[in-house]
């Protein structure tokens, strides 16, 4: 139950803040939009007229996929980042639940809330260029939510980087366009990217929207391949933040900014 | 017996022994002692004031007793319970403003912000409903519930903090400078409610503050604090009779000689010797009452003849200024 009502609270927070920002988030949208544009657009005129299509349709996935795996990873970053700022940082350590469970239900929270403008951006990707592909919930929803899982790992190690070290910004800036190279590049091309967090989920998913197949066309060893990546990089990430917040906890860097 | 279990204040809910914590400058790498060598206990129901100079090591250590600082040597336990090594178990039992308004979400309202903060510690909103109607009047913030923090007072964002911290319904809260930066209406009034809260609910306190009114007004005891170490763990009461009873202004008919001067500056070298068109004053504090004799020896020496005597009446204010200038005196006393 103290579980439930974090998350209600944490989700509660996130919304509200979110509509108090609207123009931010929908200036976000936009951006993301534009460089789908400016991908359709390459495509259209430089592209190969052969295989335009196909490529129409992984550029909306991976523009989609990214803006999702960007504002859920780094916003846990900017969030510590913030909190350090405002001064609600050290509050939130007098929580008796522990800190990592506040900033997981603010994933959580942040997962939803930006599944919402993915669905909003493919919709508009795929209005645009006329390229429809397969949405269908009850076959990619179940490979998201367990790609989500190692996107949370990664997202606890920036968050244990931003405890000690605060002026991150920059990093994050960086971070972005590894994001991009991630999720861009198809791992036929670069296999050993399979082992890097959620590019073997987001190559399922695109494989599953562009091809038109149902779960149990997938083999079983993806599905292994994919929950083995998930629970590596989500333990290694609580283990990474925990070490993180005893260090600051040590060198007194909580209330710092 | 320590300051607190002859008051009724038996069973101690908090136990800080022997903590130490040293920082190292990132330039210089100079090792910075903040916190050496603290004991204290604090008994439950009990409100005690944390005083000292800034940079005294008042914050360190209530950061170390929330488990937000780790100490490098020593122990604290809450209610029993190691904070170094069970520290969520013991935040069941703490709760803090630590950076008074700084602690809020600005772009939250009011209301959002109490159900927030009561999320995070696993409450529902339907749990603390009646409580948070209870604080909103409580504080008089009921007109306030749906504006955003930003656009609040400084008075109501600090009142608003302390709102949260009680909203956690914990047995020990932490006040780490309550009324500072507030103007001296909002400082009464907050004031005022603390003292109904302490009244009502004998919650724990520690208070660190500068605004010896809050203290006098508020604390049963009072520690304070100078550089990193405990200077005085004593009832406030006790404090202030004991200074109050040995601090006197004596008015004489007659200018002290030099050579009197010369005695009552080596006997009693805090004295004041000040002289006036019409009258001598002698303002003394007495370390011991037999001093009073030797004082007088001084005066009757050349027959200096004592016109009134009366006891300076002492503020707690004074009482801080004078441990903190000259802690020796205090610690032979």
């Amino acid at each position: 139950m103290q579980w439930l009502n974090l998350l209600n609270a944490n989700i509660r927070k996130e919304y509200i803040e979110l509509k108090r920002y609207l123009p931010n988030t929908i200036a976000l949208l936009l951006t993301f939009y534009i460089i789908f544009l400016a991908a359709f657009f390459g495509i259209m005129f430089v592209g190969d007229p052969a295989s335009f299509e196909v490529n129409v349709q992984y550029s909306i996935i991976s523009v989609a996929f990214w803006s999702l795996t960007m504002m859920t990873m780094n916003f846990i970053g900017f969030a510590i980042v913030t909190e350090a700022m405002r001064g609600t940082l050290e509050q939130l350590y007098m929580s008796p639940l522990g800190v990592w469970k506040i900033m997981l239900t603010r994933i959580i929270a942040q997962f939803i809330l930006q599944m919402v403008f993915m669905v909003i951006l493919l919709f508009a990707a795929m209005l645009t260029s006329g390229q429809w592909l397969n949405l269908n919930p009850m076959t990619t929803l179940p490979i998201i939510l367990i790609t989500m899982v190692s996107m949370t790992g990664v997202s606890f190690m920036i968050a244990g980087l931003a405890i000690i070290v605060k002026q991150i910004q920059a990093f994050l800036q960086i971070f972005q366009f590894v994001l991009m190279a991630l999720v861009f590049i198809p791992i036929s091309v670069a296999p050993f990217l399979a082992f890097a967090p959620f590019v073997k989920g987001v190559d399922m998913v695109r494989t599953i929207m562009i091809e038109n197949i149902t779960l149990t066309q997938i083999p079983w060893a993806d599905y292994s391949f994919l929950i083995a990546n998930s629970i590596v990089y989500l333990t290694l990430g609580l283990v990474v933040f925990r070490s993180c917040e005893k260090v600051a906890m040590k060198k007194g860097l909580l209330g710092q900014y | 017996m320590e300051a607190g279990e002859d008051e009724g204040f038996v069973e101690k809910i908090i136990e800080v022994h022997g903590i130490r914590k040293s920082f190292k400058k990132r330039k210089t790498k100079e090792i910075i002692t903040a916190v050496n060598d603290v004991s204290f206990d604090v008994h439950r129901g009990e409100v005690l004031g944390l005083l000292g100079p800034n940079g005294a090591g008042k914050t360190s250590t209530i950061k170390m007793i929330c488990g937000l600082l780790q100490a490098d040597e020593g122990s604290i336990h809450i209610n029993g319970l190691d904070i170094q090594k069970r520290r969520l178990k013991a935040l069941k039992h703490i709760s803090a403003v630590l950076e008074g308004n700084r602690n809020l979400y600005w772009r939250l309202t009011v209301r959002e912000n109490l159900e927030y903060f009561a999320g995070n510690r696993g409450l529902s909103r339907k749990e603390v409903a009646a409580q948070i109607e209870k604080l909103l009047s409580q504080f008089h913030l009921k007109d306030k519930e749906n504006e955003l923090v930003n656009g609040l007072s400084r008075g109501m964002q600090q009142k608003l903090a302390i709102a949260v911290a009680l909203l956690a319904n914990t047995e020990v809260i932490l006040l780490d400078e309550p009324t500072l930066g507030l103007d001296v209406e909002i400082s009464y009034e907050l004031r005022e409610i603390l003292k109904t809260i302490v009244k009502e609910e004998k919650r724990t306190i520690i208070i660190s503050s500068h605004d010896m009114p809050v203290v006098q007004e508020l604390c049963d005891r009072t520690i304070i604090i100078n550089k990193g170490t405990v200077v005085v763990d004593e009832r406030v009461e006790n404090l202030l009779k004991l200074f109050e009873t040995r601090a006197y202004s004596i008015k004489l008919g007659d200018a002290l000689s030099e050579a009197q001067q010369l005695k009552l500056q080596r006997k009693f070298p805090l004295s004041t010797y000040k002289v006036g068109t019409h009258q001598t004053t002698v303002e003394v504090n007495l370390e011991h009452s037999e001093d009073i004799y030797e004082l007088f020896d001084i005066f009757k020496e050349e027959g200096t003849q004592v016109e009134s005597i009366d006891r300076i009446t002492i503020d707690f204010e004074q009482v801080f200024m004078e441990i903190v200038k000259g802690e020796k005196n205090y610690a032979m006393a």
